[in-house]
Order: C-alpha cells, then sequence, then structure tokens
C-alpha cells in the first residue's frame, strides 16, 4: 500500500508538472509586417519556438517561467512578462545592438556585422558531442576551411588541423591555438623518427574538451593580422567556460566509449611461406610468402624427414622450435595433419574501452565568479598494453572588486601518462612484422591472440632469443612488441592566463593579459636485447621542458563619434616567448635481459637540444562604421623576431617587419526593406599581408655537429667512438642575410541570412601569394652542403569556402537544424630556390612527397611506367606523360614483358583532397535529440607503401590473385608502338622486380584516399529537470567513425605515416584507425 | 586623471622599445646546443671514420657485387644485382657521404690548420682528399672538384675531368709526402687520428701506396712498382681502422646485421676459387654472412689500402713489362697472396700448401697476368679496388647477370640531375657503356 501510495504520488506529482504548462499563442509584427522566423523563448528554460510564415507562433510555457525572450536579427530583443492572457502579439522596433557579437582576435569582441573578413564559431557542446578526447577531432566538419587528419588509431595520437590548406612551405602549417587570450602549444614533439617510432600527441589534447565553451575560427590573415607571424596560419580562439553570476551549478558527466579497428588491408591466406613454390621454413629466415599453397602441406616432428629444417629449427632435446605442431612437409610425407592457416591480424587488436569521469561546479556572485572543474580519463588502445589516462583539473575565475576593473584568470593542470607501442617504418614497428608474417606461422605459437600477450612462449624461446617468423630475424613478433618495445610518457602540464581590464572610460579600457604555459613532458622507450631495431638492447629517455609566455598589454575603447559615425580601437604591445629545453639520455647495449635501465647498460650517451625564440609585436587597429551599413577596418603589426636575428652581427632593424591590413564591411541588407525576406545581407572584402620568420631558431649561423655516420643501409653509427669525440660541420648552411616570408591576402565573401536566420549562406573565396619563402633549399651535396635556408619559394593559395545553415523545420516540439560546410584550397608552388625544381618533404625512395615548381603543395613524386610519349620540357618531372605504357621488350632483360621503367621519376599522386564536405544535422523532438555528421573527402591520394611492401613478400592478396594466373601479355605497347603480345604471369619474379615492392615503381602504389564517412551519429534524451535541486541532465549515445565508404584498398586512409607533419599522403603499416561508441550521461544540479 | 594613464601607459611602451633590443637581440639566436667553431684535432675523427665507413660501405658493397664477389639476394638488394635497381638516387649516400662528410670537412680542416700553421696536419688532410677523391673518380669519371664545396658561392659546380682530378690527387700527395718531411707546426695528429695515430712515416707510405694505386690506373705500371715497393712494409702498416665495437660496429657488420639475407657469397667467385682448390680462403669467406660467422664483426677491421694490394701491383707491373715475369715480381705475387690468408687468419703453413699447386704457384718466369689478376681478385675480397682492377683487365672473366653488360661505373646521385644545372642531363650517362677516364 505505501508503495503504491509513492507511486500514486509520483505520478501526480509529474501529471501536475505537465498541468502546470501553458500554452501561449500570439503573433510577432513589424509595426504592421510579420515577422517570419522570430525567435520566441521562455525565460529560464530551453523551451522555444519560432515564427510561421505568417508570424504566428504557438509555445508550451512551462511552469516557473513568467517571461518570454522575443528576438530577431535586426531588431531590438523584447523581454515580455506573461500575464492571465494567453496571447501575447509583440511588435518589436528596430534596435542597434542586436548584432551578435563574435570573439576576434586578441580576445575583442566584434559585431558580426562589421567583420569584413570571415570568422566561424563552434559550439562547445558541438565539440563534447563528438566524443572525442581530442578538442582538434571534435572540430572535424564543423567549420569551413578546415581541415583535420588522425596520425594514428592509437591512444593518444596526435592530429593535424589546417585552416585554409597550407601557407608556409616548409614552416609548422598548423594554426595558433588561443585559449582564453592567450597563445597555447600545441607543439608535437618527436622523440624518434617522424615516420617510425611511437605516435606522438598534439598538445592541445591536455585541454578537456567539456572545458570548452566555444571556439572561433579565424582564417584569413585579414583575421587574424592582429597575431603577427604567429597567426598567418589561422588562429583557433578557444573561449572556456566559466562561472555565471546569481547561479549556482554542478555538473557531472561519465561516459564509456568501446572502440575497435577500421579497416585493414587485404591479406591471402592461401600460400605458405617459402620462394617458388617451395616451402621455406622460419629457420631459414625466409621473408616471403612464395611457397606452395597451405593447403598442399600438412605437419611432421620427424627430424630425419627429408624436407626437414636444419638443426637452428629444433632445441637440444630434438624439438621443433617453431610450433607444437611440427614443421610443414608436403602432403603425404607427414603424419597426416592438415597444416592450418593462421590469422596473425585480427584477433591481435583489441576492443579498446574509455572511461571518462568529469565533474565541474561554478557559481558567482555580483562581484566574482567561479568555476572549477576535473576530469579523468582512461583509454585503453586496440592494441593489447597500449593506454592513455588523462586527469585534469581547472579553475577559472574573475573578479570586479570595483565596476571599473575585472581581474579574471584560470589555471589549468593537466597529467597524462601513456604507454605507447612502435610503429611505422621500423623493423620494431607493429604492423610491420604482423602484416609480412606468412599464414602458414602463428606468431601466438598455438596460444591464441589473447593468451600470448601476457605469455612470453608465444614470441620467445627460453634463450632470451626472438621467435618469430624469419628466425629471429627481420622484424620483432607483435607479442614480443608490445612487451617488449614500449615506449612510456609522462606529461605534467599546467597552463592558463591572468587578466586584468580597467575601464576609464567608454573610450579606453586599459587591460593586460598574462598567460603562461609549462610543459614537463618524461618520455622512455624501451628496446629488449634482441629487438630487430637494436640488437644488443637500448633504453631512451628524453625529457621535454617547455615553456611559453605570451603577455599582451593594451588600450581598448569606441563609441559614436556622431549619430551616423561610430569609432572602435586598440592599440597595444605583445611579447612571447617560448624556450623548449630536451634531453636524451640513451643507454646501448644491455647486459642482462629482463631489466631495460641506464643502470644496465654498457654505452651511456645523450645530448641536449634547446629550442628558443622571442617575438615583440606592436600592434593597432581601428574599426569606423556608418550608419551601421559600411564598416571599415585598419590595423597594423610591426614584429620583431628573434628568429631573423644574427648573433654575430645583430641589427634590430633586421629581425622586424610590418603587417598591414584593411577590410571593408558593407551591410547592405539595411538598405532594404526591413520586412524583406533577407535578415542580412553583408559583402566582405580584406587585404592583409603577413609575415613569418624562419621556422627554426638558429638558421643564421652555421654550426658544427656530433655526426650520426652511416648510409642508411643499416643503423649509423655515431660519437663519441671509442673514448674520441668528433664534429662535422652541419650538412645545412646557415644564412645571415634571411628576411621574413610574406603572405598576401585578398579575401572576398558573402554573408546571407533569411527569414531571421532560418536559412544563412557564408560564402568566402580568398587568394594567398606567398613570397620569399624561407625554404631549407636542397643544394647538391657536391657544394659541401646538402641544404640552405633561402628566401627563395613563392606560392599561391586559393580557396573557396562556404557555410550552408537552414533550419528547415522548427515547430514547438519538432527542430531540425542542418549545416554544411564546403572546403576547397588549393595550393601551386610558383617557384623554389634557383635551379631547384624539386623539395623533399618526406616520403621514400619509389614515392615521397615534395614540393615541385608548377605542382600542388606536397606532390607525390616517384618511379613511374614509361610512357609513350617522353613528355615535353614544360612538363618535364611534373606529371605522367601521355601515351600507352611502353613493355620492356628486351629479351636478355630480367623483367622481360613487364612495365618498363620511366628514367626520370614523375608526380604520381597528389595528397592535397579536392574538397571537404562536412554535413552535420541536429534533430530534436521534444527532450529526444539526433545530430549526424558526414565527413566527405573528395580526392587526396595515398601512396600505398603498405600494399607495396607486402606485394613484395607475396602477402597481399593481390599477389595471391596474380601469381598462378595464366600468362596474358600486360597492357601496353612494345618498343616499335606495336601492342603487346609477349605473356608474362605476375608471379614472385614480377611482385620483387622494379615493378613491385621496394622496386623503382611506385606508381601503380598510388590511390585515391578520399572517403564518405559517417564521422558522428548520436542519440541523447534531454532528462528533465525535476526541482530545484535537480536541473535536469542528458543521457546519449554516440558513435564515432561507424560507418565509411573508400575507395582506397589498405588501411584506413584517414592515418597518416608523418603524423602532423607537413608530408602527407603516405600509408607505410600505419596504425589502423578506430570507430568507437560512446554511452554518456551528463547530470547539472 | 585620464591623462596620468595615458603618461603611464605611454611610458610602458617606451620601456619595452627600450628593451627591444635586449629582449630579441642577444644570444637568444646563437645555437646553445651546436658550436660556431671547433679545433682541427675535434674534426679529425669525424672526417676519418667518415671515409671509412663510406670506403667500406656503398663503395665496397655496389663495387664488389657488380664483380660479382657478393650477390644480392633480397628486397632492394635483388634488383642492384640486376642493375635495373641502380637508379640514380642509388647513389645519393654515397655521394652525400663523399662532398658533405669527407671532403668539405677536409676542407673546413685544412683551412684551419692552414691558419695556424700546422704543417702537418694539413698534410695528413691531404692525403685523406686524394685518397677519397680517388676512390669517387674511379666510379664516377668527372666530378665537381675545382668549383666544389663552395656553399652557395657555387650552388651548382662545374665538372672537372677525370685527368685534371688525378693531376690534383697526385699534386696533393707530393705535397703531402714534401710537408711531413718539414717542420711540423704547433699541433700534430695525436689519439684523434684514428688511422695511423699521428704517425709521420706510415702517412708517408700510405700516401706513396695512394699514389701507386692512381698510377696503375693510368697505366705507369713501372712509376707504381717503384711507389709500391717504397709503400707499407707489412700488412700491420696498411691503411686501416678497426672498429671498436658493438656501440661503434663496422660498415658491414652493421649491414649484415640489419638487412640480413640481402647478400650472399657469390657463386661466381664460389666456383672460381673451387676451380682453384682456395677451400681454406673458400670455406671462410662462404659463410661471412651468416650472422654467427666471425668475419664480419663489430670490431671489423676495415682497409683502405693494404700491403698486399702493393705486392700485387708490384707483380703486375712485373709480369707486364717481362713475359712471365721475373724474381721481384714472383715474390711480390706470393707475399700478395701469403698476406690474404694472413687477412683471413690462416697460418703461413696453410697458405703454403694452397701455394704448393703448379696452378698457383707456376714458377718464375712463368707467371701471367691472369695468375696475378685472379689472386688479387681473391685477396681483394670486399675491396672495392677490385672492381677498377677487374674493369682494367677484365679478369676474371664474368658474365653479366642480366643484359649484356656488366656496368663500368656508378650513375651520378640525383642530387645532381636535380639540383646542379652543371650535371650531364638525367638518363645520358649509361653506367653500362661510359667508362671512366683511365678505362676508355
Amino acid at each position: 500500500m505505501k508503495k503504491f501510495s509513492l507511486i500514486l504520488a509520483l505520478v501526480l506529482a509529474v501529471t501536475g508538472m505537465a498541468l502546470a504548462q501553458r500554452t501561449v499563442t500570439g503573433t510577432i509584427t513589424d509595426q504592421g509586417d510579420p515577422l517570419i522566423g522570430a525567435s520566441v523563448l521562455a525565460k529560464g528554460t530551453s523551451t522555444g519556438t519560432v515564427t510561421d510564415f505568417d508570424g504566428n507562433y504557438s509555445l508550451n510555457v512551462p511552469e516557473g517561467s513568467t517571461t518570454l525572450v522575443v528576438s530577431y536579427t535586426g531588431y531590438a530583443t523584447q523581454e515580455v512578462t506573461l500575464g492571465v492572457s494567453n496571447v501575447v502579439d509583440v511588435v518589436l522596433t528596430e534596435g542597434i545592438n542586436i548584432d551578435a557579437v563574435v570573439v576576434t582576435a586578441l580576445g575583442l569582441e566584434r559585431s558580426e556585422k562589421s567583420l569584413g573578413y570571415a570568422v566561424q564559431q563552434v559550439g562547445g557542446e558541438d565539440i563534447a558531442r563528438s566524443g572525442s578526447s581530442n578538442a582538434v577531432d571534435g572540430l572535424v566538419g564543423k567549420a569551413a576551411g578546415v581541415q583535420i587528419t588522425r596520425s594514428s588509431g592509437s591512444a593518444g595520437g596526435g592530429s593535424r588541423i589546417l585552416i585554409r590548406g597550407v601557407t608556409s612551405m616548409v614552416g609548422d602549417n598548423q594554426p595558433l591555438i588561443v585559449i582564453d587570450g592567450v597563445r597555447t602549444n600545441n607543439e608535437t614533439l618527436q622523440s624518434q623518427g617522424a615516420t617510425s617510432g611511437t605516435a606522438s600527441s598534439n598538445r592541445l589534447m591536455d585541454l578537456n574538451p567539456e572545458d570548452i565553451a566555444d571556439v572561433n575560427v579565424l582564417k584569413g590573415a585579414a583575421a587574424t593580422a592582429l597575431y603577427g607571424t604567429a597567426g598567418s596560419r589561422g588562429v583557433v580562439v578557444i573561449t572556456t567556460k566559466k562561472g555565471s553570476q546569481d547561479r549556482f551549478e554542478v555538473n557531472f558527466a561519465t561516459s564509456l566509449e568501446v572502440a575497435n579497428i577500421t579497416q585493414m588491408i587485404d591479406l591471402q591466406d592461401i600460400y605458405s611461406q617459402g620462394r617458388n613454390g617451395a616451402h621455406r621454413d622460419p629457420s631459414t629466415g625466409e621473408s616471403g610468402s612464395w611457397g606452395p599453397r597451405v593447403s598442399d602441406l600438412e605437419y611432421s616432428k620427424d627430424p630425419d624427414h627429408p624436407n626437414a629444417p636444419g638443426a637452428s629449427a629444433f632445441d637440444a632435446e630434438g624439438n621443433y622450435r617453431f610450433s607444437n605442431n611440427g614443421f610443414l612437409v608436403p602432403k603425404g610425407t607427414g603424419d597426416g595433419v592438415p597444416a592450418e592457416t593462421f590469422n596473425n591480424v585480427d584477433p591481435f587488436f583489441q576492443t579498446a574501452l574509455g572511461y571518462t569521469n568529469s565533474l565541474s561546479i561554478a557559481g558567482g556572485n555580483k562581484t566574482a565568479t567561479f568555476r572549477l572543474s576535473g576530469s579523468n580519463l582512461q583509454q585503453s588502445g586496440v592494441v593489447p598494453n597500449e593506454d592513455y589516462d588523462r586527469t585534469t583539473v581547472r579553475l577559472s575565475s574573475s573578479i570586479s572588486p570595483v565596476d571599473a576593473l575585472n581581474i579574471s584568470g584560470s589555471i589549468n593542470y593537466t597529467k597524462s601518462k601513456h604507454t605507447r607501442i612502435q610503429q611505422g617504418s621500423n623493423t620494431s614497428g607493429l604492423l610491420l612484422g604482423m602484416l609480412r608474417t606468412p599464414v602458414s606461422f602463428d606468431n601466438t605459437n598455438g596460444l591464441g591472440a589473447e593468451a600470448a600477450v601476457n605469455d612470453v612462449s608465444a614470441y620467445q624461446f627460453p634463450d632470451f632469443r626472438q621467435r618469430n617468423y624469419r628466425g629471429g630475424g627481420g622484424y620483432d613478433n607483435p607479442y614480443w612488441i608490445i612487451n617488449n618495445a614500449r615506449g612510456f610518457e609522462d606529461v605534467n602540464r599546467t597552463f592558463g592566463n591572468v587578466k586584468a581590464d580597467y575601464e576609464l572610460s567608454d573610450w579606453a579600457t586599459i587591460g593586460l593579459n598574462i598567460g603562461y604555459d609549462l610543459t614537463g613532458d618524461v618520455r622512455k622507450q624501451e628496446f629488449e636485447i634482441n629487438s630487430r631495431t637494436n640488437a644488443a638492447g637500448a633504453v631512451q629517455h628524453n625529457e621535454f621542458s617547455t615553456q611559453l609566455f605570451d603577455n599582451i598589454l593594451s588600450i581598448y575603447g569606441g563609441g559614436n563619434l556622431s549619430e551616423t559615425l561610430s569609432l572602435s580601437y586598440t592599440a597595444g604591445a605583445n611579447a612571447v616567448s617560448f624556450n623548449n629545453h630536451e634531453t636524451e639520455t640513451r643507454g646501448d647495449g644491455l647486459v642482462f635481459p629482463g631489466f631495460i635501465d641506464l643502470s644496465n647498460a654498457t654505452q651511456v650517451s645523450g645530448f641536449e637540444d634547446i629550442t628558443r625564440y622571442r617575438q615583440l609585436g606592436f600592434f593597432g587597429q581601428v574599426e569606423l562604421g556608418f550608419n551601421d551599413l559600411l564598416y571599415l577596418t585598419l590595423s597594423g603589426r610591426q614584429d620583431y623576431d628573434s628568429r631573423l636575428g644574427n648573433p654575430k652581427d645583430f641589427n634590430l632593424a633586421n629581425t622586424g617587419f610590418f603587417y598591414p591590413s584593411a577590410s571593408l564591411s558593407f551591410a547592405f541588407s539595411e538598405l532594404l526593406n526591413t520586412s524583406s525576406v533577407l535578415s542580412l545581407g553583408k559583402v566582405r572584402l580584406s587585404y592583409a599581408q603577413v609575415g613569418a620568420p624562419p621556422p627554426n631558431a638558429y638558421s643564421t649561423q652555421s654550426v658544427f655537429v656530433s655526426p650520426s655516420i652511416g648510409d642508411g643501409w643499416g643503423d649509423n653509427i655515431g660519437f663519441p667512438i671509442a673514448g674520441q669525440s668528433g664534429f662535422d660541420q652541419s650538412s645545412l648552411l646557415g644564412n645571415g642575410e634571411l628576411t621574413p616570408e610574406l603572405s598576401t591576402t585578398l579575401e572576398a565573401g558573402l554573408d546571407l541570412r533569411f527569414f531571421g536566420n532560418r536559412l544563412g549562406l557564408d560564402a568566402t573565396y580568398y587568394r594567398t601569394k606567398t613570397e620569399d619563402a624561407i625554404l631549407n633549399a636542397s643544394l647538391t651535396p657536391s657544394t659541401g652542403y646538402t641544404n640552405v635556408w633561402l628566401n627563395s619559394g613563392e606560392m599561391t593559395s586559393q580557396g573557396i569556402e562556404l557555410t550552408l545553415n537552414a533550419i528547415p523545420v522548427q515547430t514547438q516540439d519538432f527542430t531540425w537544424g542542418t549545416q554544411v560546410n564546403f572546403t576547397k584550397s588549393e595550393s601551386i608552388v610558383d617557384k623554389l630556390a634557383p635551379g631547384i625544381e624539386r623539395l623533399f618533404l618526406a616520403g621514400f625512395s619509389s614515392a615521397g612527397t615534395y614540393l615541385v615548381v608548377g605542382n600542388q603543395y606536397g606532390a607525390i613524386f616517384g618511379g613511374a611506367y614509361l610512357r609513350e610519349e617522353a613528355g615535353t620540357d614544360a612538363d618535364k618531372d611534373l606529371n605522367i606523360p601521355g601515351g600507352q605504357v611502353v613493355i620492356n621488350d628486351d629479351p636478355a632483360s630480367n623483367e622481360y614483358g613487364y612495365q618498363a621503367v620511366d628514367p626520370v621519376q614523375r608526380a604520381i599522386g597528389n595528397p592535397n583532397p579536392d574538397f571537404i564536405i562536412g554535413w552535420n544535422n541536429t534533430i530534436s523532438y521534444k527532450g529526444l535529440g539526433l545530430n549526424f555528421l558526414l565527413d566527405w573527402r573528395e580526392g587526396g591520394d595515398l601512396w600505398n607503401g603498405t600494399a607495396w611492401a607486402l606485394s613484395f613478400f607475396g602477402r597481399s592478396q593481390l599477389t595471391a590473385d596474380t601469381r598462378e594466373e595464366t600468362a596474358t601479355p600486360i597492357e601496353g605497347v612494345l618498343s616499335d608502338g606495336t601492342p603487346n603480345n609477349i605473356p608474362v604471369t605476375r608471379d614472385r619474379d614480377y611482385w620483387t622486380s622494379s615493378l613491385g615492392g621496394f622496386g623503382a615503381v611506385g606508381e601503380q602504389f598510388v590511390q585515391d584516399g578520399g572517403w564518405v564517412r559517417l564521422r558522428e551519429v548520436g542519440l541523447s534524451y534531454a532528462i528533465p529537470g525535476t526541482s530545484k535541486f535537480f536541473k535536469g541532465g542528458t543521457i546519449g549515445v554516440y558513435g564515432r567513425n561507424l560507418w565509411f565508404q573508400t575507395d582506397y584498398d589498405g588501411i584506413d586512409p584517414e592515418t597518416s605515416l608523418n603524423g602532423t607533419g607537413n608530408g602527407q599522403g603516405f600509408d607505410y603499416f600505419n596504425m589502423p584507425s578506430t570507430k568507437s561508441v560512446i554511452v554518456k550521461l551528463s547530470v547539472n544540479f | 586623471m585620464k591623462f596620468t594613464y595615458k603618461i603611464v601607459f605611454l611610458f610602458a611602451v617606451l620601456l619595452s622599445f627600450v628593451a627591444c633590443e635586449d629582449y630579441i637581440g642577444g644570444d637568444i639566436n646563437k645555437d646553445p646546443n651546436n658550436p660556431t667553431s671547433v679545433p682541427v684535432s675535434a674534426q679529425m675523427p669525424a672526417l676519418e671514420i667518415a671515409m671509412v665507413d663510406v670506403y667500406g660501405g656503398a663503395f665496397s658493397r655496389f663495387s664488389c657485387m657488380l664483380i660479382q664477389q657478393v650477390e644480392g639476394v633480397a628486397r632492394q638488394w635483388q634488383s642492384f644485382n640486376q642493375y635495373t635497381g641502380l637508379t640514380p638516387n642509388r647513389f645519393d649516400a654515397a655521394w652525400t657521404n663523399v662532398y658533405e662528410n669527407v671532403l668539405n670537412e677536409v676542407k673546413i680542416a685544412k683551412a684551419s690548420a692552414s691558419e695556424n700553421g700546422y704543417a702537418h696536419y694539413g698534410a695528413t688532410l691531404d692525403i685523406i682528399e686524394a685518397f677519397t677523391l680517388m676512390a669517387a673518380t674511379d666510379v664516377w669519371d668527372d666530378m665537381p672538384y675545382s668549383d666544389a664545396l663552395k656553399g652557395v658561392g657555387s650552388i651548382t659546380p662545374a665538372y672537372d675531368t677525370q685527368a685534371s682530378i688525378y693531376t690534383a690527387i697526385n699534386g696533393l700527395l707530393d705535397n703531402a709526402i714534401a710537408a711531413l718531411d718539414g717542420p711540423a707546426g704547433g699541433l700534430v695528429p695525436g689519439g684523434e687520428d684514428v688511422l695511423y695515430g699521428g704517425d709521420i712515416e706510415l702517412w708517408k707510405k700510405a700516401a706513396r701506396a695512394i699514389k701507386a694505386r692512381g698510377l696503375l690506373h693510368n697505366k705507369d705500371y713501372a712509376g707504381a712498382a717503384a711507389l709500391a715497393a717504397q709503400s707499407f712494409a707489412d700488412a700491420s702498416e696498411n691503411l686501416a681502422y678497426q672498429y671498436p665495437d658493438i656501440n661503434a660496429a663496422g660498415g658491414w657488420y652493421r649491414f649484415n646485421r640489419d638487412r640480413t639475407g640481402d647478400l650472399e657469397f657469390h657463386p661466381t667467385m664460389r666456383a672460381l676459387m673451387e676451380g682453384l682448390n682456395d677451400t681454406d680462403r673458400l670455406a671462410t669467406m662462404d659463410q661471412i654472412f651468416d650472422p654467427s660467422h666471425t668475419y664480419l664483426v663489430p670490431n671489423f677491421l676495415q682497409e683502405l689500402i693494404t700491403y698486399r694490394e702493393m705486392q700485387f701491383i708490384i707483380a703486375e707491373a712485373d709480369v707486364r713489362a717481362n713475359t712471365g715475369g721475373t724474381v721481384e715480381g714472383y715474390d711480390a705475387y706470393i707475399k700478395g697472396i701469403l698476406a690474404s690468408f694472413g687477412r683471413l687468419g690462416f697460418d703461413v703453413e696453410t697458405a703454403n700448401e694452397y701455394i704448393a699447386q703448379d696452378a698457383i704457384a707456376p714458377g718464375v718466369g712463368n707467371l701471367t697476368l691472369e695468375h696475378v689478376m685472379t689472386q688479387k681478385y681473391i685477396a681483394m675480397f670486399l675491396q672495392p679496388e677490385a672492381y677498377s682492377d677487374w674493369r682494367r683487365t677484365n679478369i676474371p672473366a664474368l658474365t653479366p647477370v642480366s643484359g649484356s653488360n656488366i656496368p663500368v661505373r656508378w650513375d651520378y646521385s640525383s642530387d645532381e640531375y636535380l639540383f646542379n644545372s652543371n650535371a650531364p642531363s638525367e638518363g645520358s650517362v649509361s653506367i653500362y657503356t661510359d667508362k671512366v677516364g683511365w678505362n676508355k
């Protein structure tokens, strides 16, 4: 009975709540004309609606709300207190300060209408909803002009962000990240090779996405001119959440993420380890899978069997070492147990789990506010033993002791820990050995994937030699790697700012913003003895201490000069200092296994590396407004940068450079009839010039370095050697004559809003010409150097950005909002250093990315088939010549009947996408919400180095399909121009020739890396608040990357071998990407 | 009130301007990680080991593969073995090591030695330069020299003919020998000279040996033999570097460890040695690519120019001048074989058993060029000079692995084709038919 009463009471309470609602209707007009799409909101709630074509609305006003807020673009917002009547008509009048306010450079708030350049805002909830622990990944598809590339699916792997493509030819192209007005460190610090070693983070990962209130993307040079140099690649302005006055809020959010790998390359599961159709035992060290069909083999344990492997395959007791089943022999000659095939790939990867908990408390009174938040993330990787833990604590507060003075500050502490696994192009790279393992070999030694992770007998013999398919040579066994070649990373970081603003009058406020960002990053990379990378064992410690200070002193203000003329201005000074101190201590040659520590190393060596620069800038900006119709903004900044200073002969003037910018905004809709369906129409035009210092410090002098000696066919050796130190002149020649590189940008844009923001289109076109680009120009070594810093490059970038916003359906209960972001950008290299046709960025000898004159930025350049046409002088080295492929018809050649090789390398691919579209949708019905984001990247070639290498080893499905095909002529022509009639089989000889893996030709492995991807999809329910104490919450299920469609035939093309670096477009045993499902609960008190 | 603030503000800005120079200038942009100048003694070990490593690296591997001492059987080396993989970029590392890591370092060190009057230092650097230049021009023929190593002063260095490079080499060696007979100057090479520990007499002998090698290439056999006789007295005087240990292991060891299985002993050389009943040396050489073998070890002795090479030069000159040879040449021939056995760790008895065969030791007066060059080919196993010998004499007779020609030179580095407009155009150099100057 008691129970029943309780339930009854609850039901009554809920019904009562429903009953307490009231429906209010009415019409919103502009002194007679109905306003279409005006917003009507019950104050203090999220309940709202918009008017229909006749200006009518109907709103269920929840209990407790006594006021309606009515707003419409271009009109003064009105608050109407509800009386007894349920009919409320409102007449709006044109307002003055009704324009949306956006945060622009240096945290200055500007009316949207006045901006003569493109800025796009992304809400914090849109980033949090992505479920990504890296704020950069959360931006994918949400802003036009922004391109994001993940480096790998590793837990804690970094992402590369580009705004409007590339601006600098060899310098960093990632935008400046500004948090609460001060710049912050988004470095990716490498302690190992860029294309090998472990994944690296980008440091923005240290910010908890839940702490972000909103993000403004400043795209063009005019938008960022006040930041000077640092803003030349665009600026991401992040505003964090703050406490609000007279409100106390507690938010708790918890989520669980379940992730799996996405796409893997297709491997053959037919042919065993071996050569020319004959099986070869693992003890032979055989690298290829060119043996017989596994189905034609069986096991034997008889050491006297005629096919028994050599003595090294057996232990002292005469047992076969590599498999408990025995070695492989032709069917019918062994013990009758048919040979098995093993999937060494899919079972290896596990389901990754991530738990995130975050709590925030915020509040304030009339004079002070605070927000304290904490979060903890624990993520395991899809690779066993890989993990990422992150704890963040953030405090933001402000106090206003007197009306004119406001002091605010924030402090953020983040601790993150990673366990990382070797990847990419190195013999300890996880996928390198895994994918090459023949299907006849079991990397788990019969234990199965799960048990093998923790059982040494899977990957190591009792004598500590490694158990792998190449008899201890070749590449590390994946299970060996995850236990014996791990990297550990421990990051302690604190960043924040202190800000004071004193308002002297409407015309003058003095502001000081001091930002700091201190990071300590301690890493240890282990290589157990018998590692294939460091056979003698090694341990490497890297410690990074990074400090970034950003101080801005400014005076700003504004007001109306007359009835029609308004003015605002800012002027100030900015001092920036960056210092990164790395020390590396490395121990080589471990004495005994099982203790990977410096004290166990026979040789300890080390180095230290300090990177530092300073900048001083003096800036000013004036904005003149005429009749809310026409705005002119002029700005200038004079920067001095230490990186241009020559310590031998310092001259301050040589380090300085000036950036002018001008922008014009013409809000032509002001001239139109106010009742027009066009609520805002604006044309933007801007011009800006920015300069950039050398991409690296100390480029103005040549130095001596401790050389590393070798030629790439084995590990190099370094000094000290037998107690002798040694130095040689660096291969990079310094240049004391460097001047800043200059980019000049013209931008034009159109901003149209209809029906009071129900429909909006923002279009931008820009063109940037970069001149005097400072290039690490290649020299032929016969000059004594391989590179020199030169002001020599020229590049032209242009692009189109479109953002279409629409709310096609908006009723009281049902709303559908949609946004399409379209990005197209293209950068053409106009000029490199004199006599230099191309410049290497990253990659391999068969295919590398280069800057090539006349070609797109970072073209993939490599070996090609010979074609009938020679290619003219004009396109020499630039593209693939026309005509059919020429077949090698020299009977004496080992490649008789194969495609002939073009002696000249060609541009064989373009890694830059043709365009990117992000299509974002949010649909809400009452408390239910559905969102999805489609991410479409059209084009963008990837060189499939994984397929390239696997074809050599006979591991790819392609080689299984072709090796037994009937000999047929390859399509092409003979040297006399007649059709090819030389039949060939694409067997081992073919795939190990110039045309296959490790061969000279890269062309056949370039593939379209474009995709259409369901980047985000989510379903959520807004839990209504039930009392003053429980203010409601959200529960949701979100998916990331659950589906994609690509023509790319390999590991998910969204990974990038070169991580966040400039040379993109390579897949070489990349760590696979992940798809995940996130369940999240968030409640407010 | 407002006025006061403005003054304060202006003052702050002015102060910033004054502090500007200190804030941006000074040593902020001076590299704290690396020195801008070093003494010549700090450069010496680096440039010497760089020279050893490139000679025992790319020079040794490519050259000895082409003359079928070793065979590329896996991965890239398989395509190199077929010659088709020998594209210009394959020679990038060798070209860079020669110019950037040896010749440019020598140039800078020589300038420093000359400025300080370190005459003996300068002389050893001349010898190092001559050795490296000769190794390079022997595979690349014409190459930048007089216009090279000028940095941005000449970013497209002009090419010199091989003849003029040989003239320069001989000049360097003559000057070095003369300088070593003169006063030493303030600083003399010591332990940092990892090749000879500053032993001037040995440097002089090495200079003569190098010059002898060059004269031989240019068919001045008598001149070569005369200098060879004045060079090394025995194998202990060889110009060679013993790598210390696993932490700075020999080039051949590193290659074989990190590229296990790419190269194997060549069947051609095996068949040749089997035909000569050369079982002892063959037993060693056949197995060296087995990672557990004790020849290509971390502390590998990388020889640059040796006593046994000198003995074979004397023998060759003798059989060329006197049909069947004289006692002098015959003795040198036997000494060369003995030194080869010694290099592989065999005692004299083992060597004498082999030499006892008539086919090996036909007696004074019966020695032919075929005898000398065949034995030199075996004795010079893994020595790049064996490639020059084969190109000069065509002994032993070799069949191309593919096509109809064994490459007679190397292609230029792709860096030259890309970045030096004074280089021949890419594709215009044939590695099969464009013989180097002394081989024309």
